[in-house]
């Protein structure tokens, strides 16, 4: 049975080859773009990663990274003062300037700009160790990106074609982030066609170029690219059947496998019995691809124990690490998600859930997964850059214990390859620099909602272009709008 | 009446066994017809299973029996007259006394019992219907807000049943008031604008976002409307930022009021799934008048006083009124908005029926849900006795007419195929129904545990590939993936192979599968398949599967009759024809 099921395989290879020059697409709708996806490749050496950390709900990333002067605090400190008590007010939603021996572990000088009246910064107290990175020029900030249709002043907001559809609206704003552009309710994301771009580079076809270990989601799926969507706890066996399938001689486990597997293989009427038996077939095709050499994968870094996202970030170094040994591939995506960041009330609480806790979850995480791909380990530090993305930060404004969904904020980017130790404030647009945080400022609204200076196109054009998507052509068909914007490579790696 | 329930009973049981040559369906109906049915009764019992695999959580041969005696309508009028099979008093129970012996609680306890209730409460089509609209009107134990208030919870799943039925707008006020969707949403103790603050827009969002009228404004065949083209945004961040200010001044409803105390309150099973009360002054200590004023949100510090709240469609609330009647406004508006018919139609066809109905399916329930007087019995009624439900085109390549089955349904629909045995409550009162807290994990998906308020998966999901390139929507595919096909097919292989009847050391902590339809039958292969196609899948079952199932059983012929029967049920769970529903 498995033997039909590589031949489906074989059969579909040489049917994206075929495709390159037409013919089949009507027979197979899923391919119809194929051809000009793969007529764009080229053969890619060396091995490289990008990892996407999804932050779900929003992040108040206005206090992940903040203005260090007294001038720029105290417009910061007045409009997110309101309200939140413990012991009356504790300043709201405002973090204090770092002092004492805080200083050493908060304060970050932006590399790009040598005035000291506005390079100073400090990160929440719960990232230093992202802190740390930042200053061993590892670590970038992006600051003030979110998603946008073309660069805008507050005049232009009224017009509706000017700003992306359903702002402040979560799925629609994922959806926006994952698909690299502002085109309302399409399927395909920047990271599933950017693989379609660089798979033909991986020598092995099976394992799909992107790799999610938080199941489905848009940022994932290209044209002929579907995600491989593991479990961060690694490949579990299948009860009652061969593990791998099939197994030798003839047993009651063998005779559930076989028709197990003659019902995978079969094709269906029904799209959902197709899609659902082709999911589950692909399950037990790489579970026999991956298994052994995943068990034998062993990472010497310890990751935290109660923090899912370094659960997730655990697998992805170890998937790393197996498919530079095993040569599967030269491009990989991956795919990490942490929640909870939705926080209308109780940002800070000082409990197990609010955002200081969350961000320390992250940075624990990420921090372990850095040490992981340090020589003797991975080796791999110069070969994967990782970057956050939201839909939206949050407003400035206090809602008494939380804050609202907003727009333009701040995120981070970490890799070898990472031109860190500075802050990218500007996507050539007339939003730019770090925003002046008054409420209601040219830049915002009256809650603090902040308008982008740098599209979701820019900073995601600028990590695909690290991957090897260069081409003109291939950015062009990824990020439709990217031309409306004065960069198209922000520089940061 | 009694005595045929009974012989029709002990008929689908037969028929289960002798039903297996190709002249089954004839059979079945002359059979049916000697007993006199309803005018409008099934065709046969396939239609019967398949008209029951929609509007329950799977069919019984006492159901069967009971439908095809009673016909569609007859049937859909008892389950509607049924009194609903309620949680919370069995939870608040079971809590209580574990924790009167000091034993640990957990949302567990209220999870055992959703099992137990999709599992055997008679009251079948309210429970699909609360299940279903727990899936549209979200809250979560994710949340820590609400993680811990097991009973409450239950509380609000119960609502949730007991309105299935009734006006849309009566659970719509009913969701808002709850306070396990205030402290979930964050408008319970939302407070009015000051110097500094706003009013949280969470609920104020969320209500027309996904309980109500959606992003875009819709005919009532669902199609957008669109202007120049464009599709027009049902609200914007103004309306948002004014319905913000509509939601304020909750807290519990044991809240003291002399002083009053905003932040007090809370301290029973009882007042934590009351509705909500809505505090006037909303602050403490309190501003203002210093009493219960119940001008929630006109008394901000920001200079609002006193002004209208122009909310959706450009309606206004008037100032100064109560708290009350503000939130009854609102939720008025929302009710009467062209777009509810469509939007809630689609999603509750999606969750009983199809993933991708027509248009014209669309608005015929639409019409049903936005006629006077109609209610959310008068909706599932129309949803269910629809043409498009009851008679779809032939399968056809291509076909993406009805939907992915739940991972749980999957469960539930074996349990009651085989006359699961419930075990015996354990000391402190509870009946287990699960192998353990690892099967929402498993399944992606568990009772009120959404990982977000967009619930399990989205109503305009399309799985990559045929889906997608067709413009067709496929919600339930979004949780299915390499890894939980995996884990969802290991949960089934527990609650088949290691829990049967007259099995030895059988679990303690599930129900237990009767496999004696399949037993009584287990030198004859083919005789067995028949009974699983029955069963399970409506006489459905394709050639191909037949005979792959057949020639499993065939080959298993050193196996006991226990295993062929149990192999039988758990590589039929795993198959694309069981997963899918048409």
């Amino acid at each position: 049975m498995s033997h039909s099921r590589n031949a489906r395989r074989d059969f579909l290879r040489t049917l994206a080859l075929a495709a390159c020059s037409g013919g089949t697409a009507a027979l197979f709708p899923q391919l119809r773009m194929m051809g000009s996806a793969l007529a764009n490749t080229r053969s890619l050496t060396g091995y490289k990663a990008l990892v996407c950390v999804y932050l779900s709900g929003g992040n108040d990333s206005w206090n992940l990274l903040v203005p260090f002067d007294t001038a720029r605090h105290d417009v910061y400190a007045d409009a997110r003062g309101g309200v939140y008590n413990a012991q009356s007010n504790a300043d709201g939603l405002a973090l204090g300037i770092p002092t004492g021996a805080d200083v050493a572990l908060q304060k970050i000088v932006d590399g790009n700009d040598a005035s000291s009246a506005t390079n100073q910064y400090f990160v929440h107290p719960k990232i230093a160790d992202l802190a740390t990175l930042y200053r061993a020029n590892k670590l970038a900030f992006a600051v003030n990106v979110g998603t946008l249709v073309r660069p805008i002043v507050k005049a232009d907001y009224a017009t509706p074609a000017n700003r992306p559809p359903q702002l402040y609206s979560h799925s629609d704003q994922e959806n926006l982030w994952h698909q690299g552009n502002s085109i309302a309710n399409r399927v395909l994301g920047w990271g599933g066609r950017c693989g379609d771009v660089v798979r033909s580079s991986n020598a092995n076809q099976d394992l799909s170029a992107c790799i999610s270990i938080s199941g489905a989601n848009r940022f994932e799926v290209g044209l002929s690219t579907v995600p491989y969507r593991m479990s961060s706890s690694g490949l579990s066996s299948l009860s009652g059947v061969c593990n791998p399938t099939p197994c030798n001689g003839v047993s009651a486990t063998s005779v559930r496998d076989n028709a197990l597997n003659a019902l995978l293989a079969d094709t269906y009427a029904s799209d959902f019995a197709g899609e659902y038996s082709k999911v589950f077939a692909r399950s037990r095709d790489l579970y026999n691809l991956l298994k052994t050499g995943l068990d034998g994968t062993t990472l010497v870094q310890q990751f935290p124990a109660n923090n899912s996202l370094a659960s997730q970030l655990q697998m992805v170094a170890k998937m790393i690490k197996l498919s530079k040994a095993q040569g599967y591939a030269a491009r990989q995506i991956y795919y990490v998600r942490l929640g909870g960041f939705d926080l209308h009330s109780g940002l800070m609480s000082g409990g197990n859930n609010d955002h200081a806790a969350l961000l320390k979850l992250v940075s624990d995480a990420v921090a372990a997964f850095w040490q992981a791909l340090a020589p003797g380990d991975v080796d791999a530090q110069d070969e994967v850059t990782l970057f956050t993305a939201s839909e939206f930060a949050r407003t400035l404004q206090s809602n008494g214990s939380g804050s609202d969904h907003a727009w333009g904020g701040v995120q981070f980017v970490l890799g070898g390859a990472v031109n860190g130790g500075r802050l990218y404030t500007s996507g050539g647009g007339p939003i730019s620099g770090f925003p002046d945080q008054h409420l209601d400022a040219p830049n915002s609204f009256s809650r603090g909602q902040m308008i982008p200076g740098i599209g979701v196109d820019q900073y995601a054009a600028t990590l695909a272009q690290w991957l090897g998507v260069t081409s003109p052509t291939d950015l062009g068909a990824i990020f439709p709008n990217l031309a409306n914007f004065g960069s198209s490579n922000l520089g940061f790696v | 009446m009694t005595r045929f329930s009974n012989a029709c009973g002990a008929f689908a049981v037969a028929a289960l066994v002798a039903c297996a040559g190709a002249h089954a369906a004839t059979h079945d109906r002359l059979f049916t017809y000697g007993f006199d049915p309803a005018a409008d009764a099934p065709a046969d019992a396939n239609e019967a299973a398949r008209f029951l695999t929609q509007a329950t959580f799977g069919p019984t041969a006492t159901d069967l029996a009971r439908l095809t005696a009673l016909g569609y309508d007859a049937w859909l009028e008892e389950q509607l007259g049924m009194a609903p099979t309620l949680g919370a008093p069995v939870v608040e129970q079971v809590v209580n006394a574990r924790i009167a012996a000091s034993q640990s609680v957990s949302q567990s306890q209220r999870i055992q019992r959703w099992y137990w209730q999709a599992a055997y409460a008679p009251d079948q089509l309210r429970q699909r219907m609360a299940w279903a609209l727990s899936q549209i009107f979200v809250i979560s134990d994710q949340s820590s807000s609400i993680n811990n208030y097991i009973v409450p919870m239950a509380g609000y799943y119960d609502m949730l049943a007991k309105d299935a039925f009734a006006p849309y707008r009566t659970l719509l006020g009913d969701v808002t008031w709850h306070p396990m969707m205030g402290r979930y949403l964050s408008s319970f103790r939302n407070q009015k604008p000051g110097a500094t603050t706003s009013p949280d827009e969470n609920y104020a969002r969320e209500v027309m976002q996904l309980f109500s009228i959606g992003l875009v404004l819709r005919d009532m065949d669902f199609t957008p409307i669109l202007s120049n083209g464009v599709e027009i945004p049902t609200y914007d961040q103004t309306t948002i930022t004014h319905t913000a200010k509509v939601f304020t001044g909750f807290t519990w409803s044991d809240a003291p009021l002399d002083p009053p105390n905003f932040f007090g309150g809370g301290l029973t099973f009882a007042a934590q799934y009351a509705p909500m009360q809505c505090f006037g002054t909303e602050h403490f200590p309190a501003s203002g008048s210093g009493s219960n004023n119940m001008r929630h949100d006109v008394t901000g510090d920001d200079g609002t006083t006193g002004t209208p709240k122009t909310v959706v469609g450009g309606m206004t609330i008037p100032p100064n009124q109560t708290c009350a009647q503000d939130v009854a406004d609102e939720l008025d508006i929302l009710a009467a908005h062209p777009n509810v018919p469509p939007f809630v139609s689609r999603q509750l066809i999606q969750r009983f029926v199809t993933s991708n109905p027509s248009p014209q399916y669309i608005e015929r329930v639409a019409q049903v849900f936005d006629a006077p007087g109609a209610d959310l019995g008068d909706v599932i009624k129309a949803i269910l006795m629809d043409d498009e439900a009851r008679h779809p085109a032939a399968l056809a390549g291509g076909d993406s007419y009805g939907k992915l089955r739940e991972p749980i349904l999957r469960l539930t629909a074996v349990w009651r195929a085989f006359n699961a045995q419930a075990q015996p409550p354990d000391a402190y009162g509870e009946v287990k129904m699960s192998a353990g807290n690892s099967q929402t994990g498993a399944f992606g998906q568990g009772p009120l545990e959404s990982p977000t308020v967009f619930n399990f998966y989205e109503p305009d999901y399309q799985q990559p590939g045929s889906f997608a390139d067709n413009d067709r929507y496929s919600p339930e595919l979004q949780i299915l993936s390499e890894a939980s096909a995996y884990s969802t097919a290991n949960a089934y292989y527990n609650f088949s192979a290691k829990a049967y009847q007259g099995m030895s050391n059988p679990p303690t902590d599930r129900p237990l599968l009767d496999l004696s339809t399949l037993t009584a039958n287990a030198t004859s292969p083919a005789a067995m398949v028949a009974t699983i196609d029955r069963s399970l899948l409506y006489g459905t079952m394709s050639a191909n599967m037949r005979a792959t199932l057949t020639g499993m059983l065939s080959n298993l012929n050193g196996a006991s009759a226990a295993e062929k029967a149990w192999s039988a049920i758990y590589v039929t769970m795993l198959s694309p024809e069981f997963a899918t529903q048409r």
